[in-house]
């Protein structure tokens, strides 16, 4: 997003939210919990105030407005923002407004690029002396000298300039840049997010949050066999990922005994698939404490061992909730450019193991059974594994930052 | 009876706060941030806190600072970093960069790239026309100072980068923010930039650190090889201490800032309030009036060249600076000067007094009776 830099700042954001539209009587519960979230996601630039006024919502702030509305292009449930001038709700100035701002926005178009554009007025203010359709031709007239190829389109323009006059002000825009579109973080319910410092679970993650879930985090930690940094690894991707959530909870599951457990006591080739039995399980108890009616995780097809379909359903068996895995059919590329839109990528690559090689199996179970499974977990002492996993979990509470 | 400190521009005394932040890191929370044990851990920490309390004041993203030694490293890093790309024909630097731009620009130059130079139009602000004038389709860098350390001007950056966004299309815009820090809103969206740097112990901070930040992912090839650390920007085990006084001496300014600029602009009117009554004074205000750092006041001594003034006035306890500190050792004097259109004489009669908001009233009415005391006695000679 480029600022129109010749003209002073802008001065208010216009928001457009996409599926809200179509809730009816949730409306406002998402449109509170949408204006909720985009404060938060602005407070560390500025303090904001919303109006909400037909299907839009406007956003104001003292300062720095470019800024925040570049900031809500990351909010979920917001499909598309435009940076708003202002000046006097008069004709006259509006026009000349307008006009500065459509040629600022044309300024790199290639010099033989033909385009249109129409001129789209709201009126909240029934005093103000044209209609809407008077306004339009009148702005469109006074913008259209000085530019070349250029013609006013009715039906199907390139560029909508639109004008929102209200009794106080006018705000002239025609810049749209998109939002992550989906429904706003906290209206469709919580999940428990089973977080690793791959590519793929912070991935997960997101498109959980787009979709309007509140995501928690688990995370396995087998310290010392794995040291601090793969922690702070995670937590750091929790803290990237929370552009899109401001606030989130991580816990840290001591994961040492299992992993030992099984590795000594365990056939070998179902060493992952059992650990990953554990996770679910420890998944499934934390999240029942905070509330998540799913698990989360990163997991696609066929990828590795453990992602098979036989070996999935062993995995799966162990939960007690329903498990989401956004990216199933996803291509390992398609998880790599995601990952790299939402900023998380360059954490994932930072090479933290996440399991000791101590602990891999060295011939891991391709189509694994579930009876297999029960068989070698009935010698384990399951439920005081888990007992005690739960007890030293840690619970970490991050706040977004910028 | 303690002196008067009006050279705040060459450096800043350590605030308490950052010192006692330091004071921890040297004391307890020491270690190498790429140590794989916990103290490590602990001290990358310290080190991704410190980053997004820089990245915050500017409104970047952390992953795009990269802590350097100061602001001449940020600039070196900034020019020679961002111009190696095989298409690059030209750079342009502003009429009165700070001279780690200049003599970077100038072995840029010795090896092939094109330099060219702005200049000041004749109210002594930057000449937005000579600058369009100057791009084209083969600059690869364009590099502007928001405030200049020898006049306070403040350059109108917004426009300035919306005419090389127009004209030269391949150019990056590299801003030298370091006089800036403290007084001016900092939001490199906003400036239109797509870096600047920032020096610590102009805010309050330590000496031998500062920091290039990016507005985004860029090509930056590093200055300094060695063990990857700052993505592989800067490598060098990390000045972890220096950094966290960075962080929070900028913290602490940006919340300060709106004050601090109030303040400046008071104790500026009485100290000019002072100087125009000194017969032979000139005061050396450059640009828009509107567009003024407000703590620091360049004038023009009459008699005897500005350092004489300034050793007469430093036996008198009132500290002042002359041309900018780093030329105060050579025997040349700033290009700044030329572009602004003075002669080598009157160069040399440029005294920069430069005020904090730790200055007060009385400081400054002590001053303004120093330079009185010393105007009146250089005027015998």
């Amino acid at each position: 997003m480029k600022p129109l830099a010749s003209l002073s700042a802008p001065e208010m954001v216009l928001v457009r939210y996409g599926e809200l539209g179509l809730k009816g009587k949730n409306r406002g519960s998402f449109e509170h919990a949408l204006i909720r979230n985009m404060r938060a996601a602005a407070k560390p630039i500025a303090e904001v105030r919303v109006e909400r006024k037909r299907g839009r919502m406007a956003v104001f702030a003292e300062a720095r407005v470019a800024e925040v509305a570049r900031r809500l292009q990351d909010v979920p449930g917001i499909k598309s923002v435009s940076p708003a001038w202002g000046c006097e709700a008069e004709p006259e100035a509006i026009a000349e407004l307008a006009r500065q701002v459509l040629h600022e926005a044309l300024r790199d178009r290639p010099a033989d690029e033909e385009t249109s554009f129409r001129v789209k007025t709201s009126r909240a203010d029934k005093r103000f002396p044209m209609t809407s359709t008077e306004l339009d031709r009148y702005v469109a007239e006074r913008a259209l000298p000085g530019l070349e190829r250029m013609r006013v389109d009715l039906s199907q323009p390139a560029m909508r300039l639109e004008i929102e006059v209200r009794p106080e002000r006018a705000y002239v825009f025609v810049q749209r840049f998109p939002g992550p579109g989906g429904l706003p973080v906290g209206t469709l319910g919580r999940a428990m997010c089973l977080l690793s410092g791959g590519i793929d679970s912070p991935v997960a993650a997101y498109l959980a949050m787009k979709r309007g879930c509140q995501v928690s985090y688990v995370t396995f930690h087998s310290y010392p066999y794995i040291g601090e940094a793969s922690k702070k690894k995670v937590l750091d991707l929790v803290r990237r990922l929370s552009r899109y959530q401001p606030r989130s909870r991580v816990f840290v599951v001591p994961f040492t005994e299992i992993q030992t457990t099984i590795r000594d006591r365990a056939p070998e080739p179902y060493r992952t698939v059992l650990y990953r039995r554990f996770m679910q399980r420890l998944a499934s108890r934390l999240a029942h404490r905070d509330h998540c009616k799913a698990l989360l995780t990163g997991e696609s097809l066929g990828q590795v061992a453990s992602q098979t379909l036989e070996n999935m359903t062993c995995i799966e068996a162990a939960a007690a909730l329903p498990v989401l895995r956004p990216l199933l059919t996803f291509d390992k590329e398609e998880a790599i450019n995601l990952a790299q839109r939402i900023g998380t990528y360059d954490l994932s690559i930072l090479p933290e193991p996440d399991c000791c090689t101590v602990f891999m199996p060295s011939r891991p179970i391709i189509h694994g059974r579930v009876e297999a499974c029960e068989e070698a977990e009935a010698e384990l002492g399951v439920e005081a594994l888990v007992e005690r996993a739960l007890e030293g979990t840690e619970r970490i509470d991050i706040a977004g930052d910028a | 009876m303690s002196t008067v400190y009006l050279d705040n521009a060459a450096t800043t005394p350590l605030r308490r706060e950052v010192r006692a932040e330091m004071e921890a890191v040297f004391a307890e929370r020491w270690g190498n941030a790429s140590s794989r044990h916990r103290r490590g851990v602990a001290a990358r920490e310290l080190l991704d806190r410190a980053r997004e309390r820089v990245a915050r004041t500017v409104g970047a993203r952390p992953e795009h600072v990269v802590f350097t030694s100061g602001g001449t490293e940020a600039n070196n890093l900034a020019l020679r970093g961002l111009t190696r790309r095989r298409e690059a024909r030209s750079i342009w630097i502003g009429p009165t960069e700070h001279a780690s731009v200049r003599a970077c620009a100038e072995a840029l130059a010795g090896d092939g790239l094109e330099l060219r130079r702005g200049q000041l139009d004749a109210r002594g602000d930057l000449d937005l026309a000579r600058l369009e004038g100057d791009l084209d389709e083969g600059t690869a860098l364009v590099a502007q100072l928001l405030v200049s350390n020898e006049f306070g001007t403040i350059y109108d950056l917004p426009r300035a980068a919306a005419l090389v966004r127009a004209r030269a299309p391949h150019a990056l815009l590299h801003v030298d923010a370091v006089q800036a820090a403290g007084k001016l809103a900092l939001s490199l969206f906003e400036l239109g930039a797509d870096s600047l740097s920032l020096s610590a112990h102009k805010i309050g901070g330590p000496q031998g650190i500062g920091a290039l930040v990016l507005a985004r992912e860029l090509p930056l090839e590093p200055l300094i090889h060695g063990g990857g650390q700052e993505g592989g920007l800067r490598s060098g085990t990390e000045n972890l201490a220096g950094a966290v006084g960075l962080g929070k001496a900028l913290e602490l300014a940006e919340s300060e800032r709106a004050r601090t600029f109030e303040r400046l602009s008071e104790l500026r009117r009485a100290l000019r309030a002072g100087l125009e009554r000194i017969e032979g004074l000139e005061l050396l205000e450059l640009g828009d009036p509107d567009r003024q750092q407000p703590g620091i006041l360049a004038v023009l001594v009459p008699g005897a060249p500005a350092e004489v003034w300034l050793h007469h006035l430093d036996a008198r306890g009132v500290v002042v600076g002359v041309g900018s500190a780093c030329q105060a050792n050579k025997r040349e004097t700033s290009p700044a000067f030329a572009a602004a259109g003075l002669s080598e004489d009157r160069a040399r009669r440029v005294l920069r007094l430069s005020l904090s908001g730790a200055n007060t009233e009385e400081e400054v009415a002590r001053a303004i009776a120093a330079l009185e005391e010393v105007a009146a006695e250089l005027a015998t000679l």
